[in-house]
């Protein structure tokens, strides 16, 4: 499902990524830890393209990136597969909870208005928050916002799933929700990446746990061990 | 009711304490201060082509002549021809600029005897259809025929008297923007002072005089009603340059036939002092010309405006998201329009265009050029605002497979809309009162309306309080409005979905 060989990325000077390959099976859930600056951010925005990079390749969900530019074309497609789930949530503010749901299946693969809604509704219900659908996202907590923009990715039905530091902006308590939802998640046998501090979530989720420093990959192993 | 009747009163309490200077303290300033706009033009006034800082010009020549008898020295003040008559008894002493003697300044103003005796004259092109005066009496190929005039001018008020002709008068603010639009086919003919035309006739080789001058008046000086002596003053001197040959020698210097003119001045028409409007009078026959004005005032600012920020969203969004080689282009568009002044703008769109071809109606002209100088300045506020739209929106909306234009067009812009809601609703407002100035290519607004009317009833302050008036009774609802708009879009969009 997922295969990154030896990717190299520089940025002013610095090498970001050295040399780092790893494989993702379907069905797997990856844990990329490491301490800040080691690279972790920067492989996983690498996998949809968010970032460019300088050598190497990656194969994801069917879809292959090469070194340098990409196409614009090339990226729509491989996004729709591939979902991504930012530490500061960054949901869209103008829209309610289920149109931020709604919204790409409705203009990405142009489902009608009620049917997008219907997929919003549903997958609200499944992050427990049906009874908010018809909030802005201001009025939400972040637990909360995160859990939305959970069900906004999953919405384009991808069959990869990025998180980057899906805890770190929460307190402990809405951590512990929005978590919980990602365990779900793996249960339920979605391939997932998920970049993280939290050593407890690797540990309960993660069938194999990555560990970078300085751009390389220092430790790799099954989660657990 | 009451209050409205306090302000009057204030404002002429306030009129009448401006005490004129009078002869008495024009000799001891050693001074006379004379009015007139250089920008009217030859044979008048106007700067010396072979030093441009020289003013030149019959006028110039004639105020020297007057300053001399009264015993001190000439200073020229500059002013806006419609409004030089405002500049008496705070700017300057005395008027003297080719001001037509009417009834109604003979009411307003105190009036010298007259030093010139002008004629109306018709302009049309060589090629064109009206080779008669009678020509304009029955309607042209194209309807009415389109007959230029100066605003303010005798020439305006005796072609919208004339009931028989079937012709369209409109107004321009330079004396020969008229022969301009004559000349490059956007009116049928022009109206004014033969000697003007004399004057300019070498730049305009294409336009011909049509029959000989059909009306004609004189020209007066126009001096403060609370002057008395410097009027008497300037009468007696008028006189003395008449009798004595030194007007005749003058005008025969300047090409403007001394002789005939001495014969025309001795004979000197009686004109009747026009009577003062009651207020009831005034209202009603000035109201109606106001209040379509005022629909010109919204009309303009209600195309202008939407097309305004279209283009600059456009520009905008075309300046950040948009291909490299277009990025230089747009902010030349934006640096161009936003460092000339909108009056230059609409100029060269209602004056150069038709030069090339393209002769655009006054309103589409105003439309155009209010809309694009106002599309520099939305711009710049939709670039901010899409700039304070956090970013992590924007990877979030691609992280889900939208392109970019789809993330343009449902995530980003849609917040940068709001966001900059209070600036753009300000810019309404002050475009809304930049519409005046496209009276500059004759279409004619509330202020310009207001403008025109106080001079020829010489009401300023009650005319003032009506336009006043009708400008708020059109601000408010549109405030009203812009509030309402602002609140429908802080609004959370209730049920589906949206975009």
């Amino acid at each position: 499902m997922i295969t990154v060989s030896s990717l190299t990325k520089s940025r002013a000077q610095v090498r970001v990524l050295d040399d780092v390959s790893l494989e993702g099976a379907e069905g797997t859930v990856t844990a990329l830890v490491g301490p800040s600056g080691s690279g972790k951010s920067t492989l996983l925005r690498c996998l949809n393209g968010l970032e460019t990079f300088d050598a190497g390749q990656i194969t994801i969900a069917g879809h292959r990136l090469a070194a340098g530019p990409h196409a614009p074309g090339l990226l729509e497609r491989l996004r729709r597969d591939v979902g991504m789930v930012f530490q500061q949530f960054n949901l869209f503010a103008h829209l309610s909870a289920a149109e931020n749901v709604a919204l790409a299946p409705r203009v990405v693969l142009g489902l009608s208005a009620s049917d997008a809604r219907a997929r919003g509704l549903d997958l609200l219900d499944r992050v427990g928050l049906r009874s908010f659908a018809d909030a802005r996202p201001a009025t939400l907590s972040g637990g909360q916002q995160q859990r939305v923009a959970i069900a906004r990715a999953l919405a384009m039905r991808p069959r990869v799933m990025l998180f980057d530091e899906p805890t770190s902006a929460l307190d402990p308590a809405m951590a512990a929700e929005v978590m919980e939802v990602i365990v779900e998640l793996a249960r339920a046998g979605q391939t997932m990446v998920v970049v993280t501090h939290d050593h407890g979530f690797a540990r309960r989720a993660a069938s194999r746990v990555v560990e970078l420093a300085a751009g390389r990959i220092a430790r790799e192993g099954l989660a657990g061990a | 009711m009451k209050s409205l009747l306090g302000a009057f009163a204030v404002v002429g309490w306030l009129t009448a304490a401006t005490v004129a200077a009078d002869l008495d303290e024009v000799v001891a300033r050693g001074e006379l201060i004379w009015a007139a706009d250089q920008e009217g033009g030859g044979p008048h006034v106007f700067p010396d082509p072979a030093d441009p800082r020289r003013l030149t010009g019959f006028e110039v020549e004639l105020a020297a002549l007057l300053a001399e008898e009264l015993g001190v020295k000439p200073r020229f003040q500059q002013g806006q021809w419609d409004r030089l008559p405002l500049l008496l008894g705070r700017a300057a002493d005395c008027v003297i600029n080719g001001i037509e003697l009417t009834p109604e300044r003979l009411r307003d103003y105190s009036c010298s005897r007259p030093y010139f005796a002008y004629s109306l004259q018709l302009l049309a092109r060589r090629d064109g259809r009206v080779d008669a005066f009678h020509t304009l009496a029955a309607p042209g190929p194209e309807g009415r025929w389109r007959v230029g005039v100066l605003t303010g001018s005798a020439a305006e008020s005796v072609m919208r008297s004339r009931s028989d002709l079937e012709v369209d008068v409109i107004g321009y603010d330079g004396t020969i923007d008229s022969l301009e639009q004559v000349s490059s086919g956007v009116l049928d003919a022009a109206v004014m002072d033969d000697c003007i035309f004399n004057f300019y006739a070498d730049r305009f080789s294409r336009l011909r005089t049509v029959e000989r001058p059909f009306a004609g008046g004189f020209y007066t000086i126009l001096t403060a009603r609370d002057t008395p002596k410097l009027s008497a003053a300037i009468d007696a001197a008028i006189g003395r340059l008449i009798a004595d040959g030194r007007l005749k020698s003058l005008y025969d210097r300047w090409d403007l036939a001394g002789r005939q003119q001495m014969l025309m001045l001795r004979e000197g028409a009686e004109i009747p002092v026009a009577r003062r409007k009651t207020l009831g009078e005034l209202v009603r026959d000035t109201l109606p010309l106001l209040l379509k004005s005022a629909g010109m005032t919204v009309l303009l600012s209600c195309l202008a405006f939407p097309l305004a920020v279209g283009i600059g969203l456009a520009v905008a969004v075309g300046r950040m998201h948009g291909p490299r080689w277009l990025k230089p282009l747009l902010t030349g568009y934006v640096e161009v329009l936003r460092g000339t002044p909108l009056m230059l703008q609409l100029y060269a769109i209602f004056f150069l265009l038709p030069k090339i071809g393209l002769a655009l109606p006054a309103v589409v002209a105003a439309v155009i050029g209010l809309a694009l100088n106002y599309s520099a300045y939305e711009s710049e506020i939709y670039r901010a605002g899409l700039k304070a739209v956090p970013l992590g929106q924007f990877e979030a909306s691609l992280s889900l497979g939208l392109s970019k234009w789809q993330a343009l067009r449902y995530v980003l812009v849609p917040q940068a809309v709001r966001i900059v809601m209070p600036p753009v609703t300000s810019d309404f407002i002050a475009l809304f009162k930049d519409t005046s100035v496209c009276s500059a290519i004759t279409v004619i607004e509330l202020t310009k309306r207001y403008s025109v009317l106080a001079l020829s009833t010489g009401r300023i302050v009650e005319l003032a309080v009506v336009t006043a008036v009708l400008y708020l009774c059109m601000s408010w609802p549109l405030a009203l409005l812009s509030r309402w708009f602002e609140r429908q879009l802080e609004r959370p969009a209730a049920g589906g979905t949206e975009g």
